[in-house]
């Protein structure tokens, strides 16, 4: 009997998944386990595995299409299986709702102007987002942005109460913004719309180039354009509206982590007697600003345009290089964490995120209340980070250099010194107490002892 | 049926013979010596004259078509031109006897009647009244390009001015007796008499017996000619029109001098052919075209075959049936044999007839045989003749040249005036009668007995505590039709209404009862189950200047009317250039219950004709307002009624039908129920539907419903729909009609186009399925439902929280459905 692969639920927002690769091809052998399918949300890529043993009866998308989640993608069954039943209809987005419609099942849908919002059962139709015409003019109005908006429309449409909702809940223009906005041709940074608060004519950029400008490009030279993937996309929109919309600064420092190295060696050591734990330096890092964090609760924290949230807990973000692109995904509740279990649970959250399978919702700017980005293996000495916004201060560790410094004994000789570079958002924190904080990280660092291990 | 006729089963079941009596056939056998003191020198002389010209006429014609040049000049003639070449004498013999009280109207092959009764009437006309005529035509602009070195008499004046005019007609001059938008199968120039030629087949079968109405009913002094083909009797409306022209009841029915038959002839132009076909031993079976009288009335039509390549023998037969117009004694019917030489149309290679044929016929050409007859009896000589020849010759020459001088004869400029044709589609009048006359009623208006009931009536459904008054006392849809027109016929003399069961009966649906105590037969009365010839002979009583409503009892009878609704109804009006009006209104009665071929809705059938004003009320206060516009005007109105509201009361205009006269302008949509978050636009009866679907939205899902009932479907303002659309961002569109091709497409489409950014969501179009409409049991699953509406909201507008649908609106039903074309 056939059995149906279909587009797996990832995270409770996914609406749909683009399909990235195909492993497989159709009349192709597969085995329970082997790969099917690659997939990717807007922020995370995902890998699908065959469920039992058969022959890849049928795929029923084609790579680049955007898959409604739960919809059928495949079959696998033995020769002379049927498959037509399972085959979307039609639009595949529609089929699902015609299901529903057939066979007089109630749709969870929203009344006309109350509140919550519900999505219908789909959502945008062959990756692209429909919008009708009157929610776009509103939104051009209402200078909304369109890109995160959830249409709760037939087949997912934006529709006017989405953008109304927006409005309600979103990021909006002060009225003197939006007066400069018209007066000088201006327009709001680019990208989504996910902050709260209202856009201040400081927030105002000039519009990107248009066509025009690029005209004459060509026939200078050769070149490719590559598409942005969506996690490229996101990762764009969030930089370049945090160098625009906040007042970011970086103050470095070092740190002498002679101690620290003596740590590392002691763990290397004990990892020959069946130590479990390989406590990094990175691993060390954090633990020193988790603990610096819970002393200066100021930098543990998002800035929300009218208030300032500081979290009790430290969700330490780790900026983490992935194939596809920089992920900042958060380790929940790190302060309670051990120098062994925070080193572990680092390690998991670092290899999820390569592999894509990480959770979408912990990888999210709003997750993290602080975030550490290690370029010290690259060899870099210093570096200004950029904020995940509305997080207001980012921690860069740089490589380790020896430097002359005075010894314990009165005598000068070389010391290993690790650098700190703290971008923080001077709108939120001052100059004081920020290097308040750093200099307490690099206390913590220095103050590391053997009975952490 | 009047209860005055008794229907006695002992004599209507008795044994007998039908004796069917004689046609007469050629019986003129005299020559012009016999005639000489019937006709004078100048007379016989002239007719020679006359057919001299159709025929040079027509060659010219026929050289332009075939060589592309006259007499040494190219001109590229493009357009059609079905020539009569052979005809003359049939032509000039049946328009010498009329005067230009006389009307004719036409074929495709017309050329030669239309400058046969121009040459008649110019003949006939004194010097001063023919000149009042010219100059008083398009403001004196064609007399003006003839006029112009004119030297020689008013008459010959006037040969100029019918040449000229004629032809560029034909060449589709905006100097032309109908600015060039006749052309050659529809000219005709009315001063004269001359009445449209037509380019359908039998076209003119009932028109013609309209204008005879008209002549009739209003007085007027006149008979009618019908030119019809020999072929255009396998048409339908044709012997539609010559039964209604037939009618007992002229005789049997109506009263003092309205007592009597029809003043029409049906002349058959018979050249034995229809295109290729032979009507005689092929195509049609009355080897003799007159014996079609016989099947027609007792009277045998007083049809008889004439000679038509002897014009004396076809003007004795009119000199003898105009005697029975007289007295009353029309319809009459002439088969007028004839041939022509040339072809159908020139394109064609006669492949259909030998060539021996045509040379026998040629042979006895009418001319030749007419111009020797001149000779022998001493009335001319070849000298004389060849005079003749050479004025015609330079006649058409002269004429030939100013009508193809793009300076003196331009064609419409439509880049600089974009709108010329489309400001002749309608004439726009407003006039309360067509003409003053006497009002020829049976009673005073109050003392009728359905004003007095109606006067009894509840004219808002209402009462103080919304509590609806019982049916009887409602003022009810039929009420406010009725009122509107019995308002009319005592005001308009010209009014006429007629149909199926309108008098006694008082109309199927009730809505003319009273009207028969009002109105004497020939104002009101029972046509034959012929839809062609009530709406045909409606458009001729119109174009004649009169005011005229026929009715179609059911809507699926339209296509029995169809050529009068899609070609001639709509089309007179810009095709005379402006110079006629077409006051009818035809009323056509929407069904349901009665099955497939009882209850469509074809409203988007007539919207998609260019050149009709088509209404659709639904409430009585919106019935008599536009009934009211509709009769004021001037133009043609199609005026739908559903079945499905006679009965009902007013249950919106809370003032209740006025009693006064007031009028709703044509084109004009009405919001029957403000709402905020979807519109709804309905046509027709489905406004009740759609009220009760707005009461679900609001109670069940809290949206808001506003409805606009379109009223009008052409002309339609859209402004009062993109208003509403501004507000609610959403419109679902409502009607009766199949949904595919429906009316409503074409609304959604406009007002996509025109409030495309105010759109929410696609204009959602609910109308029937593309079936046939079943039992009435069943009908529920055909017309659209509240609940269709709520369904279609819900899939394609905007989902309706915890909404069960019924329906399957999906795309891929949709998707579906068109491609099984179901």
């Amino acid at each position: 009997m056939a059995v149906v692969v279909i587009m797996p639920r990832q995270g409770q927002s996914v609406e749909s998944c683009i399909l990235t690769e195909w492993y497989k091809e159709e009349g192709e052998q597969v085995s329970k386990g082997d790969l099917l399918f690659a997939y990717e949300t807007d922020k995370a890529a995902f890998e699908e595995e065959a469920p039992n043993d058969g022959l890849l009866l049928a795929r029923f998308f084609l790579e680049g299409d955007e898959v409604p989640v739960l919809q059928n993608v495949a079959v696998i069954g033995v020769e002379g299986d049927s498959v037509e039943e399972f085959r979307p209809q039609g639009d595949p987005d529609r089929s699902l709702k015609e299901e529903v419609a057939n066979e007089g099942v109630v749709v969870e849908a929203e009344p006309v102007t109350p509140e919550p919002l519900a999505t219908v059962s789909v959502s945008q139709s062959n990756g692209r987002t429909t919008i009708s015409p009157r929610a776009r003019k509103l939104a051009c109005k209402k200078r909304v942005m369109l890109e995160n908006l959830q249409g709760t429309g037939p087949g997912g449409r934006i529709i006017e109460r989405d953008v109304l909702e927006a409005i309600r809940h979103g990021k909006r223009l002060t009225p003197l913004a939006k007066k400069k906005m018209e007066a000088e041709g201006l327009t709001v940074p680019a990208g989504s719309n996910e902050e709260c608060g209202r856009y201040r004519t400081s927030d105002l950029v000039e519009p990107a180039p248009s066509a025009a400008g690029t005209a004459g490009l060509e026939g200078r030279g050769s070149y490719s354009d590559v598409p942005l993937s969506n996690v490229r996309k996101i990762i764009a929109g969030a930089m370049q509206r945090s160098l625009q919309n906040s007042a970011q600064l970086t103050h470095h420092m070092s740190a002498n982590v002679s101690g620290m190295l003596e740590l590392r060696r002691q763990v290397k050591a004990r990892q020959k007697d069946g130590y479990p734990y390989n406590i990094t330096l990175n691993d060390m890092a954090c633990y020193a600003a988790i603990r610096s964090l819970k002393l200066h609760p100021g930098a543990n924290a998002h800035f929300l345009g009218e208030s300032i949230r500081q979290f009790s807990q430290v969700n330490l973000g780790l900026a983490v290089d992935t194939d596809r692109g920089l992920m900042v995904p958060a380790l929940l509740n790190a302060d309670l964490l051990s120098l062994p279990g925070l080193s572990v649970s680092l390690k998991e959250m670092a290899d999820r995120s390569k592999q894509g399978s990480i959770s979408p919702d912990l990888i999210v700017p709003e997750a993290a209340s602080f975030t550490v980005s290690n370029l010290g293996n690259y060899g870099v000495e210093m570096f200004t980070p950029v904020i995940n916004l509305p997080q207001v201060a980012i921690l860069g560790v740089n490589t380790i250099i020896l430097r002359p410094a005075a010894l314990p004994d009165g005598n000068f000789g070389f010391q290993p010194f690790m650098g700190l570079s703290l971008t923080y958002d001077h709108r939120a924190i001052d100059g004081g107490p920020a290097t308040l904080f750093l200099a307490e990280i690099k206390n913590q660092i220095e103050s590391l002892t053997t009975d952490l291990l | 049926m009047p209860k005055t006729q008794f229907i006695n089963p002992a004599e209507a079941r008795k044994s007998k013979t039908l004796n069917l009596g004689t046609i007469p056939v050629n019986v003129y056998n005299k020559s012009i010596k016999d005639e000489l003191s019937r006709f004078s020198k100048d007379d016989l002389v002239r007719i020679y004259r006359d057919m001299l010209i159709i025929r040079e006429f027509e060659t010219m014609l026929n050289l332009i078509k075939t060589k592309e040049e006259f007499n040494g000049v190219a001109y590229t003639h493009p357009g059609p031109a079905h020539l009569s070449i052979g005809q003359e004498a049939a032509a000039v013999g049946m328009a010498y006897k009329l005067d230009i009280d006389d009307y004719i109207f036409g074929s495709h092959r017309s050329h030669g009647e239309i400058l046969a009764k121009g040459l008649s009437a110019i003949q006939k006309l004194d010097d001063d009244i023919l000149y009042k005529i010219m100059k008083n035509f398009f403001d004196g602009r064609i007399l003006s390009i003839v006029e112009k070195g004119h030297k020689g008499d008013m008459k010959s004046l006037g040969l100029k001015f019918l040449i000229y005019g004629t032809l560029a007609e034909v060449f589709a001059r905006e100097t032309g007796f109908n600015k060039g938008l006749g052309g050659s199968m529809h000219a005709f120039f009315t001063p004269f008499g001359i009445y449209p030629n037509n380019a359908i087949v039998g076209g003119s079968g009932d028109i013609a017996v309209g204008a005879a109405l008209y002549k009739k009913v209003n007085r007027k002094s006149g008979i009618v000619v019908a030119n019809i083909g020999d072929a255009s009797l396998g048409c339908g409306p044709v012997w539609e029109g010559m039964s209604f022209a037939a009618m007992d009841q002229y005789h049997e029915l109506w009263e003092g001098d309205m007592q009597g038959g029809l003043p029409i002839i049906f002349n058959i132009m018979n050249n034995q052919y229809g295109m290729g076909g032979q009507t005689c031993g092929e195509t049609m079976g009355y080897t003799i075209a007159a014996r079609v009288g016989a099947a027609v009335n007792r009277e045998n039509m007083y049809a008889e075959r004439v000679d038509g390549y002897n014009p004396l023998a076809v003007i004795d037969a009119y000199e003898r049936k105009m005697q029975l117009m007289e007295e009353k004694k029309g319809p009459i019917l002439l088969d007028v044999l004839t041939y022509r030489y040339s072809g159908h149309s020139p394109s064609d290679s006669s492949s259909y007839r030998s060539k021996e044929e045509v040379e026998a016929w040629e042979s006895v050409d009418s001319i030749l045989s007419y111009g020797k007859e001149l000779i022998e009896a001493g009335l001319a000589d070849q000298f004389t003749l060849d005079q003749i020849k050479k004025e015609t010759d330079d006649l058409i020459m002269g004429s030939f040249k100013l009508s193809i001088d793009d300076q003196l004869s331009p064609r419409m400029d439509l880049v600089a005036n974009p709108g010329l044709i489309g400001d002749m589609m309608y004439s726009n009048g407003s006039v309360d009668a067509m003409e003053e006359g006497p009002l020829d009623t049976l009673m005073p208006l109050e003392e009728n007995p359905r004003v007095k009931q109606i006067a009894r009536k509840e004219r808002y459904a209402f009462d103080d505590k919304r509590k609806p008054y019982s049916a009887m006392k409602q003022y009810q849809f039929r009420d406010g039709i009725f009122e509107a027109i019995v308002d009319r016929f005592y005001k308009d003399s010209t009014l006429v209404a007629y149909g199926e069961e309108n008098r006694d009966w008082g109309g199927a649906f009730a809505v003319y009862r009273g009207l028969t105590e009002a109105l004497p037969y020939h104002r009101l009365f029972n046509s034959p189950i012929s839809e062609g010839a009530i709406v045909g002979t409606a458009i001729g009583y119109g174009m004649c200047g009169g005011r005229v409503i026929p009715e179609i009892m059911y809507c699926d009878f339209l296509g029995r009317a169809g050529d009068e609704v899609f070609n001639q109804l709509p089309k007179w009006q810009a095709m005379s250039g402006n110079l006629i009006k077409m006051p009818v209104v035809l009323r056509v009665s929407v069904g349901s219950k009665y099955g497939a071929q009882h209850s469509q809705d074809w409203s988007s059938l007539v919207a998609h004709i260019p050149g009709i004003k088509v209404v659709f009320p639904a409430t009585p206060y919106d019935a008599k307002g536009l009934m009211n516009a509709a009769l004021q005007g001037t133009d043609p109105v199609i005026y739908l009624e559903s079945q499905r509201l006679y009965g009902i009361g007013e249950e919106f205009h809370k003032e209740g039908v006025p009693e006064e006269y007031y009028e709703i302008p044509l084109g004009e949509p009405d919001i029957k129920r403000p709402g905020e978050d979807i519109t709804i636009l309905t046509i027709g009866a489905t406004l009740y539907r759609a009220m009760e679907a707005a009461k679900q939205l609001e109670d069940q899902y809290g949206m808001s419903a506003e409805i606009i009932d379109a009223r009008s479907l052409v002309p339609f303002n859209y402004e009062l729909v993109l208003e509403s659309l501004k507000k609610t961002g959403r419109i679902l569109l409502l009607s009766d009609a199949s949904e595919r091709g429906s009316y409503l497409k074409d609304m959604a489409h406009n007002i996509t186009e025109l409030g495309f950014d105010d759109l929410d969501a696609p204009p959602v179009v609910v109308g029937s399925r593309n079936w046939i409409i079943p039992a009435y049991e069943l009908e529920d699953y055909f017309f659209p439902q509240p609940s269709w509406i709520v369904d279609a909201i819900h899939e394609k507008i905007v989902p309706l929280k915890n909404h069960t649908s019924t329906q399957n609106f999906t795309s891929g039903e949709q998707l579906r459905r068109s491609r099984l074309g179901v």
